[in-house]
């Protein structure tokens, strides 16, 4: 089941990299929140404890719902071209997405030694997710790629401490949920006034300061 | 309760900045954060003079390096208010605010305080964490705030690259929680409890932790190669906030640093911690001499200067014998009081000639007298001249290298400081004398302004010449702590 799950983020991940349209991003981050919220399900039965039953609502709740609707409407609300601006195309994207995957494993096997193969399949995933995230960040050019990119590396950590330590303490869960969640829309706004004054959002032309 | 209202009195302040008129506004907020500077001298000497630790149910911890922090951080959160109401007035009178971004300024600058305050005063680490992101989040606007295209720029600059930074540094939470979950079947992010069982865990694990640790808060606490966020926001901020974010706001993530850099030392010995520290503090000495040579822009040219003093600090932690950790935090607190003094000037003048740029920016002493007394002050205290106290803590952190036999290190740091003594002495002295431009008007500060200035210069003197001394036990118990029972 775990390894299912597991089996879905990974493709959601690499479905970020090869698509092309900002909507589809944005729903591809959905789906990846989606298969994280399931692998918490999975995990708070297994475990029967209340306090991640709420973690997992609480995902649900900022990541699948709020965050990925908020985005949308800003997209929507800015108008702005829905092209992602590729700094490198889909397929060498993935091949180095590949690369990134081989890179977290050879680093699980000399961090981890030996351990189940749940264990260390959840740590690959959740590593390779935080290095695409920031991979996301760098090649892609919209604005809101960035904030995508980086709740995507959230995404991967989240995973890392549910996966090898069986979650954070419940409040510590609780205050960083809440920490996404106004980041991210801190961030949307300051897209927001990104293009009202620049009339664009492509963070490779905000140039004006330098030295 | 005495870390209880620490924390709480700026929560309430942002409730009065919200509902109270501009008057008292300004006269609530000005007593709020003086009553917290009170009680975080209370707090100091109540932790040096008893059992060195406070704590309020459960969540709040204080020792004396949170004391010491707390201290440092409302004396400049105390000071940037003060300065900040004749600077917003003015910029209310010149139409580039309205009274109702003033209120708001108000409410950010209490809920920035909040966060910062609160840092040093969580014992969970996770919960550090979450203050840390949210002092960005919270100042993000402050640096936005006049919604230039420049000043836009800047903080989304600040908000992404800190956030980032912030989230390597979570992952570096979760391999410590990890590590202590592993070897002593204990979860617990509560630093006295992972403290208490360090020596046992695994030093692998711990090692990959630091890096992560050092690197993303390092991206928030200024150290080069990750500081490409710093210059922008720090010049483009008020005046106010720039002496924040530059006076602590970066020293707040150098705390969290400091935390598990005392993890990874009981676990793993201080070398590795150690080597870390002196290469990126003398990295990021070496960056900011390069680039304050070649500076154009007043603001620019502090906050570079603020990338140099946060790798003097780094580096003196890298050292690690008592008086060098005794010297790094005795620098932090000067480097919190001088730069807000020169940020202060710095501000004057920018408004007074209504440009950044330094070669437009001469004969400050003939249009702001005043102000150009204080920013040379500012400038020969930043560059580490006598009598001040950036001198003193140099001088105790240079003798530390030297005792430890450091020669290479201390002969490159020295170097370093060279270029930057030049290159801040070039440029800042071409701006203070000279003859002013066609078209500046003598001008004079409002009284409040000047009474902030001889404030902070007296306690520059007084830094310098002659701790106090229940100061100097607080540094001395905090130092304790940090550089181990055994030194």
């Amino acid at each position: 089941m775990t390894i299912f799950l597991l089996t879905g983020i990974m493709i959601s991940t690499y479905a970020m990299l090869v698509c092309q349209r900002v909507p589809a991003l944005i729903q591809n981050f959905r789906l990846q929140s989606l298969f994280l919220f399931l692998v918490t399900l999975d995990f708070a039965f297994r475990q029967k404890e209340a306090g991640i039953f709420v973690v997992a609502g609480l995902l649900l709740l900022v990541k699948v719902v709020l965050i990925p609707s908020f985005l949308n409407n800003l997209v929507k609300k800015i108008r702005v071209d829905e092209r992602l601006g590729l700094f490198l195309n889909p397929l060498l994207s993935l091949i180095a997405a590949l690369f990134l995957t081989w890179g977290a494993s050879v680093f699980c096997s000399w961090f981890l030694g030996t351990s189940p193969i749940a264990v260390f399949a959840a740590f690959v995933v959740s590593i390779t997710v935080v290095l695409v995230g920031f991979f996301i960040m760098v090649f892609r050019m919209k604005a809101l790629t960035q904030i995508v990119g980086l709740l995507v590396m959230e995404n991967g950590i989240f995973l890392l401490a549910s996966a090898i330590t069986g979650g954070m303490p419940f409040f510590v869960e609780i205050a960083i949920a809440f920490d996404v969640f106004v980041c991210a829309i801190i961030t949307g706004i300051f897209m927001y006034r990104i293009n009202k004054v620049f009339t664009h959002i492509e963070v490779h032309r905000l140039t004006d300061l330098k030295g | 309760m005495l870390l209880f209202w620490v924390v709480i009195i700026p929560v309430l302040a942002v409730a009065l900045s919200a509902v109270l008129p501009a008057r008292s506004r300004g006269a609530a907020n000005l007593a709020a954060h003086g009553a917290v500077f009170v009680l975080a001298a209370a707090l100091a000497c109540r932790i040096t003079s008893g059992t060195g630790v406070v704590v309020f149910g459960g969540v709040l911890r204080a020792d004396a390096l949170s004391a010491f922090f707390v201290l440092l951080i409302s004396l400049v959160n105390l000071a940037a208010l003060a300065y900040s109401r004749p600077y917003l007035r003015e910029d209310i009178r010149a139409g580039a605010l309205s009274p109702g971004q003033a209120r708001g300024y108000d409410i950010l600058f209490n809920v920035f305080a909040a966060t910062m305050l609160v840092v040093p005063l969580l014992d969970n680490l996770g919960h550090m964490w979450v203050a840390v992101e949210l002092t960005t989040l919270a100042s993000a606007f402050l640096v936005g705030f006049y919604n230039t295209k420049a000043s836009v720029e800047a903080a989304w600059k600040y908000v992404i690259i800190c956030s980032v930074g912030i989230t390597l540094a979570l992952l570096g939470t979760v391999l410590v929680y990890y590590a202590v979950a592993a070897q002593t079947a204990v979860k617990t992010l509560d630093w006295s409890v992972i403290m208490s069982r360090a020596s046992g865990l695994n030093p692998r694990l711990l090692s990959v932790a630091f890096l992560f640790i050092l690197v993303g808060y390092g991206t928030k606490a200024g150290l080069a190669p990750m500081h490409t966020w710093l210059p922008d926001a720090h010049s483009q901020a008020l005046t106010p906030v720039s002496a924040l974010l530059s006076g602590v706001l970066l020293k707040t993530s150098l705390y969290a640093i400091i935390r598990f850099a005392m993890i990874t030392n009981k676990a793993m010995g201080a070398d590795f911690t150690s080597r870390l520290f002196i290469f990126f503090g003398l990295f990021s000495v070496a960056v900011a001499g390069i680039f304050l040579l070649a500076q154009k822009d007043f603001k620019r040219l502090l906050a570079y200067s603020s990338i140099e003093h946060v790798g003097i600090i780094v580096f003196a932690l890298g050292v690690g014998t008592p008086l060098a950790v005794f010297g790094s935090m005795f620098h932090a607190l000067n480097h919190a009081v001088t730069k807000s003094l020169v940020f202060f000037a710095a501000g004057n003048a920018v408004k007074k000639y209504k440009t950044h740029h330094l070669h437009m920016i001469h004969g400050l002493i003939q249009a702001l007298p005043f102000t150009a007394a204080a920013a040379l002050v500012g400038l020969l205290s930043l560059v580490g001249m006598p009598p001040f106290g950036i001198f003193m803590s140099k001088l105790m952190i240079l003798s530390a290298c030297f005792q430890k036999g450091l020669y290479a290190p201390a002969a490159l740091l020295l170097f370093f400081l060279a270029v930057v003594f030049g290159a801040l002495m070039f440029h800042l002295s071409a701006s203070i004398f000279g003859n002013k431009p066609k078209g500046i008007e003598f001008g004079k500060e409002a009284w409040s302004m000047k009474l902030v200035f001889v404030s902070l210069i007296l306690l520059l003197v007084l830094l310098g010449v002659m701790m106090p001394t229940p100061l100097q036990a607080l540094l001395v118990s905090a130092s304790r702590l940090i550089a181990g029972e055994g030194l």
